[in-house]
């Protein structure tokens, strides 16, 4: 029997699903707001599963715009057999994956990739403030995580990334990916162990 | 191993799907194993590999942290862009759509000059064909004619004795 909290977050969920039902349906004909309380009610978690994927932040605003578009104009075919958010997710991730195939390689993180007002943190960095360290360490942080993640397929590397950082379940990420959720467990676990190794191997390298 | 198993043994799996159910974020082993329920507790603690599995999590999950610190997130007109980007989005279609319209009447003068030149041109054409086609038509009843016109063969013997045989009876 599921505890009491895992059985309320389970109905709070279904409460969350069928209110969007509800927003599809109303946008499937033709109303606007309705679509736009979808985007509002998404957009944090899509712009979270582009972020895991790409790495600038004008790439992650542009792909979570053309999602959200793609999701307009095909919402009349969308059949609500799955949910919603997962069919959004999906479109997102399709879409960060063909910006990569047509870029080859993927980007390194420059300055002009930060939003305004970090760019403008960065920038006073000679002047020494705690903020711009912060932000160069974090972009320092950010490429050693990069790094880790090199040594993944791409599919592997959104998997993993969905679950660890963005919190994502296994059911959603094999929503997702289209997969059997006992495949997403086994390519985590592997996914898991090739970064650990890499870690490992470092340390070793350096001598910690 | 297969695709299915990770560690063979059903404890482990067990340790391994609980795993999985865990939230995301940074934890240190001691706080996997205490989210752990009791069955799974107890088999991590003695089972290295589960240990390790669980390290591997602790270890992968502080790695891949400071991408949450720079994760992007959507600024205040982000929805309001968006449907801006809609409406320019249907505004274009609609466009084109007139704009099609529009192009074949803009073109419709020089559609309608085109059009009667073409049947001038065409016109002209199965004129002069008709006319060709009369006169050569005329050239091989005259050829046909001048077949029957030609000079008459020469007599045939028969005829001569025929005429002569007239000739001697009168």
């Amino acid at each position: 029997m599921p505890e009491p909290a895992t059985e309320g977050k389970a109905e709070a969920g279904e409460v969350r699903q069928e209110a969007d039902r509800e927003l599809v349906r109303r946008a499937q004909q033709g109303d606007k707001e309705a679509f736009e309380v979808l985007i509002r009610k998404h957009q944090g978690r899509v712009f979270a599963v582009a972020g895991g994927i790409l790495h600038s932040r004008e790439d992650v605003e542009d792909i979570a715009q053309q999602a959200f578009l793609k999701a307009y104009f095909s919402i009349k075919r969308f059949d609500q057999r799955a949910a919603f958010s997962t069919w959004l997710y999906k479109i997102t991730v399709n879409e960060c994956w063909d910006l990569l195939r047509k870029r080859k390689v993927r980007p390194l993180m420059y300055e002009a990739d930060l939003s305004e007002e970090q760019a403008h943190t960065y920038q006073s960095r000679e002047a020494g403030g705690e903020n711009a360290r912060d932000v160069s360490q974090q972009l320092e942080a950010r490429e050693q995580v990069e790094e880790w993640l090199d040594c993944l397929e791409e599919k592997d590397r959104t998997m993993l990334v969905l679950k660890e950082v963005q919190g994502f379940t296994v059911e959603e990420i094999a929503g997702i990916m289209g997969l059997n959720g006992n495949t997403v467990k086994v390519r985590l676990f592997r996914a898991r162990q090739r970064v650990a190794e890499r870690i490992r191997r470092k340390k070793r390298a350096a001598g910690v | 191993m297969s695709e299915t198993q990770r560690m063979g043994r059903p404890e482990c799996d067990e340790v391994l799907n609980e795993l999985e159910e865990l939230k995301a974020g940074k934890m240190t082993p001691g706080e996997v194993l205490a989210a752990l329920t009791g069955a799974s507790n107890r088999h991590a603690l003695e089972c290295e590999e589960c240990a390790h599995a669980i390290d591997e999590m602790v270890m992968t999950r502080e790695a891949l942290w400071p991408m949450k610190e720079t994760q992007p997130e959507a600024g205040p007109w982000f929805a309001a862009r968006v449907m801006a980007g809609v409406r320019a989005a249907e505004k274009e279609i609609e466009e084109k759509k007139e704009g099609l319209w529009i192009s074949v009447r803009r073109l419709a003068p020089r559609l309608v000059a085109f059009a009667a030149l073409l049947l001038v041109l065409g016109g002209t054409w199965a004129m002069e064909l008709r006319h060709r086609e009369s006169a050569s038509g005329q050239a091989e009843v005259r050829q046909t004619e001048g077949l029957f016109e030609s000079a008459p063969s020469a007599p045939l013997n028969d005829d001569i004795v025929a005429s002569a045989g007239e000739g001697a009876r009168q």
